[in-house]
């Protein structure tokens, strides 16, 4: 478990940000999740790198939001206090859902 | 919601529309490089592959609806990889045998062990094939997520994976290339048959065949059940019960039964097994089910008559594991079949050793030289009955007698503690077995008509004086058994009567060993049987307790009344209770010597009792008289009616003799009493009294003188009545026409109190209610009742209504 949470990837945007992230959160994404799987094997899940065809903003709010899912993971619903909604830009919304849908996020 | 209020709020509504991803990339494109990715998936490639790359662009031929194109292709794509795999891995490792072959025995030896590595190979190919095209589904499900959830579902197709799995059954298990299903189905068969003769075979690899069976689900159309369900189980129950259909009627010839039902006590044990290991657990209840169709139940009557060996031999030597094992594989033969067989013979043969035991008595009777001729002499014997026992030298008729009537109950009971035991361990106590057993026992006892006498004399040597040194503890497991028995007879109104005689024996003659355990065996009666039945037999012990106490106050009257010369005690007994022979009244003259002491007696009597009348029993007494010989003086004691004999020669000079007749005029006993007293007295071992001429049989122009020259080391003797302890024939009928004479009285009361009750009610009604009511006193015939209704009619207690076959009851 805790080398689990030690570990760590890499997710490229396609504007060329990197950003590092626990795995524990890229895996809230289900495509992540199958992506970064050892059993399967992929050059991502050996390389411990993904490349997301999203720009880096997208992307740094997909992992923001994944954070936020992780963190909520285990509360109910009526205690769960701030609004993610609130923080999306609506300049970005359509993008995101986009991304949303590609990353089972 | 969140996104328009944000945009209500800053006031710029424009929002620029995502580009669409990669519409730059012509579909064509997209479906070669992923068709690529899955052929380098199928060929173990993965890692060289980008998942998001190849992921994109299953997303994107959803999304721009070229979702079926996807589909198929790759359905194509995994058909094609599916049969090349047939080709380059199966195909070569197909086993020379062949897909056909018979449930026969695969030959042995090295042959055997050849085949078993050849089927091995090939389910190891198969597996390895199996293993192979899941690994890569796996992947391409991950690489088609997208699709599985965007196309398939939403189009009501099943998910890739199970595509895959359906195309794995539809080319390579069912082939329609190469014969692989054939061959799969007769290796896995002929891999269980190899291990059932013996063999040694990779379980794990059928294992792993039969679990990807099970995995497999054949189409809908057919039923969806698993392949193992439609294509093996069938197949292996019918070639299963092929073959233990063969095997038993092989292995009932080569075997005993007790190696037989071992041996299919292991085979169930091994198909379980097999089941649990390597095939699959809902076929278990199948498998032993056809074993036992096919091993047991057409066989059962085979094995248990198996002769050396079936179910006789395995009780004859106790074979308690053999046993153990019958029953419990018996027992699971379906609708009972397994154990009703064996509770018929089980039964059957209980009967068989129940006769032997029954003719063992007869035949020893009939070694001996009484038969029913001789039975006369047999009360004559001088031999003693406490002596049957030791008789060891001169084994008189009598002594046999009671010595086959003791063996006879101790066979029985040897006969029930073996059973009761088998019944325990064996047969785990089963009540069903019990039934049978009880059945039998009851049925050869009640086949023994000497059965009530028998069990009574057996109880009545073990209450006895002297028989045996016992202690209470033996004596009280003997008594309890002996209730075990009792239980099963019929005619116990036959054994009361018997019962009584020996009982009131036993106390007139002071020969119980103990009140305690006459006083228990009482009990147990009264238990089994209820108040009515020993309430005579308890009336014979209170006379016999007042007789106690009355003495002392006897004796008290005497001190006041001017005593008597002899000693003189006197048990009164009521009529009633006591057995009929023994108080009937008999004849005899008291000589003068002995008249002043009744006399007082008497009064002593009526003065205590009015409106009773006392009738002298001297057949029932004893006495101790001093006896003057020629050397030394004697103590005798012997029987009431010998004294009387006795004392006719007490004025008698040396020379002087006494014919028979003179003796019966002035003693007036009847001829058997007097015979039997003069036989004690002159023929036994003490001869007090010599008889003219020398013999064995009193007749009645014998003369007898006083034996003045008698000699005996001891200065106290015992002379012993004679009395036959077991009866003669034509006692033994006399007993029956009592037990009938009582009997119908019995049922008259019987058919009054039943009648007095309803009024009026059917014959049968009344016949059926008599015969259960005196059930357990004994068994009424129909006729018997019949007669009684007859005689109950005549006399007016009863008269028949209107409609036939009614009664009613007139008070």
């Amino acid at each position: 478990m805790s080398q689990e949470e030690e570990d760590f990837v890499l997710l490229e945007s396609s504007d060329g940000y990197t950003f590092v992230v626990s795995k524990k959160i890229a895996i809230a994404s289900g495509t992540l999740k199958t992506m970064l799987d050892e059993e399967a094997a992929f050059e991502e899940a050996k390389n411990k790198t993904c490349k997301i065809q999203q720009r880096g903003v997208i992307l740094l709010k997909v992992i923001e939001y994944l954070a936020y899912k992780v963190q909520y993971a285990e509360f109910n619903a009526e205690d769960i206090k701030e609004d993610f909604s609130d923080r999306i830009d609506p300049y970005i919304a359509l993008e995101l859902l986009t991304a949303a849908d590609f990353l089972e996020a | 919601m969140a996104m328009s209020m944000g945009a209500a709020r800053r006031g710029k509504p424009k929002i620029r529309p995502p580009k669409r991803p990669t519409s730059e990339t012509p579909i064509k494109d997209t479906w070669s490089k992923l068709a690529h990715a899955i052929r380098e998936i199928q060929n173990h490639n993965a890692s060289k592959l980008s998942y998001e790359e190849h992921y994109r662009y299953g997303y994107n031929m959803v999304l721009h609806k070229h979702g079926d194109q996807l589909y198929n292709g790759v359905k194509a794509l995994i058909s094609e990889h599916l049969d090349r795999l047939a080709e380059e891995k199966i195909v070569p490792t197909f086993p020379r045998s062949g897909g056909t072959r018979g449930a026969g025995k695969l030959g042995g030896g090295a042959e055997a062990i050849e085949r078993a590595l050849e089927g091995d190979r090939f389910l190891k190919a198969i597996k390895s094939a199996w293993e192979d095209h899941t690994g890569s589904m796996r992947k391409i499900r991950d690489i088609l997520k997208y699709m599985d959830k965007g196309y398939s579902t939403a189009n009501g197709l099943p998910l890739i994976y199970d595509v895959g799995l359906t195309l794995f059954l539809s080319h390579i298990i069912r082939s329609s290339k190469h014969p692989i299903h054939t061959h799969l189905i007769s290796t896995l068969l002929s891999q269980v048959q190899l291990e059932r003769d013996g063999e040694t075979i990779t379980r794990s690899t059928v294992r792993e065949c039969t679990d990807i069976l099970l995995r497999l689900n054949v189409p809908e159309r057919e039923g969806g059940k698993t392949v193992y369900v439609t294509d093996f189980e069938p197949e292996f129950l019918r070639r299963s019960a092929e073959f233990y259909g063969l095997e038993a009627v092989e292995e009932l010839d080569k075997n005993d039964a007790a190696q037989y039902l071992r041996r299919v006590e292991r085979r169930l044990a091994e198909e379980a097994d097999r089941t649990v290991h390597y095939l699959s657990t809902t076929t278990h209840p199948a498998l032993q089910e056809l074993l036992i169709a096919n091993l047991l139940t057409p066989h059962l009557q085979s094995v248990l008559d198996m002769p050396g060996s079936g179910l006789v031999t395995m009780l004859d030597s106790d074979r308690l594991p053999d046993l153990r094992r019958l029953y419990t594989l018996y027992l699971k033969v379906p609708k009972d079949e397994g154990k009703t067989a064996l509770r018929t013979a089980l039964r059957a043969d209980i009967e068989e050793r129940g006769k032997a035991v029954n003719e063992g008595t007869i035949e020893r009777n009939d070694a001996g030289p009484s038969t029913a001729t001789i039975g006369q002499d047999d009360e004559d014997d001088p031999k003693g009955k406490g002596k049957a026992k030791s008789s060891s030298t001169s084994a008189s008729p009598i002594s046999n007698a009671i010595n086959s009537a003791l063996r006879w109950v101790q066979d029985v009971l040897d006969l029930k503690d073996k059973f009761d035991g088998i019944l325990e361990t064996a047969f785990m106590g089963d009540k069903q077995v019990q039934v049978s057993i009880n059945e039998a026992f009851q049925s050869f006892i009640n086949a023994n008509p000497r059965a009530p006498e028998y069990l009574s004399l057996f109880i009545d040597e073990n209450l006895k004086k002297g028989t045996k040194a016992r202690s209470d503890i033996e004596i009280e497991s003997a008594l309890e058994k002996t209730i075990v028995l009792f239980r099963f007879l019929s005619d116990k109104d036959k054994f009361e009567r018997y019962y009584k005689n020996h009982l009131a024996r036993r106390l007139l003659y002071a020969r119980s060993a103990s009140d305690d355990s006459e006083k228990q065996m009482v009990t147990k009666l009264k238990m089994e049987m209820g108040f009515q039945f020993t309430q005579k037999l308890e009336g014979m012990f209170t006379d016999m307790r007042l007789s106690n106490e009355s003495a002392n106050s006897f004796r008290n009257y005497q001190n006041r009344h001017g005593t008597i010369s002899i000693d003189l005690s006197v048990n009164v007994l009521t009529a009633s209770y006591w057995p009929q022979p023994i108080v009937a009244t008999s004849t005899c003259t008291f000589p003068s010597a002995l008249q002043p002491a009744m006399e007082t007696f008497q009064k002593y009597y009526d003065s205590r009792h009015s409106g009773r009348r006392l009738t002298w029993q001297g057949n029932l007494g004893t006495a101790d008289v001093r006896v003057r010989f020629k050397n030394r003086s004697h103590d005798l004691n012997l029987s009431t009616h010998a004294l009387v004999v006795l004392l006719l020669f007490e004025d008698s000079k040396a020379g002087d003799s006494l014919s028979y007749s003179e003796i019966k005029s002035s003693t007036d006993l009847p001829d058997a009493d007097l015979i039997r007293t003069l036989q004690s007295l002159a023929c036994a071992k003490f001869r007090v009294l010599s008889k003219i001429p020398k013999g064995r049989d009193v007749n009645p122009s014998d003369k007898f003188e006083f034996n003045e020259s008698f000699t005996s080391p001891l200065a106290r003797i015992k002379i012993m009545q004679v009395a036959s302890k077991v009866e003669s024939v034509k006692e033994r009928e006399e007993t029956q026409e009592m037990v009938d004479e009582e009997r119908k009285h019995q049922v008259e009361a019987c058919i009054v109190r039943i009648m007095k009750d309803r009024k009026t009610m059917s014959h049968n009604d009344l016949i059926s209610e008599v015969a259960h009511q005196l059930s357990s006193r004994f068994s009424p015939s129909m006729s018997l009742i019949k007669k009684r209704i007859e005689g109950l009619i005549d006399r007016e207690y009863l008269e028949r209504t209107n409609d036939m076959g009614s009664y009613r009851y007139l008070a």
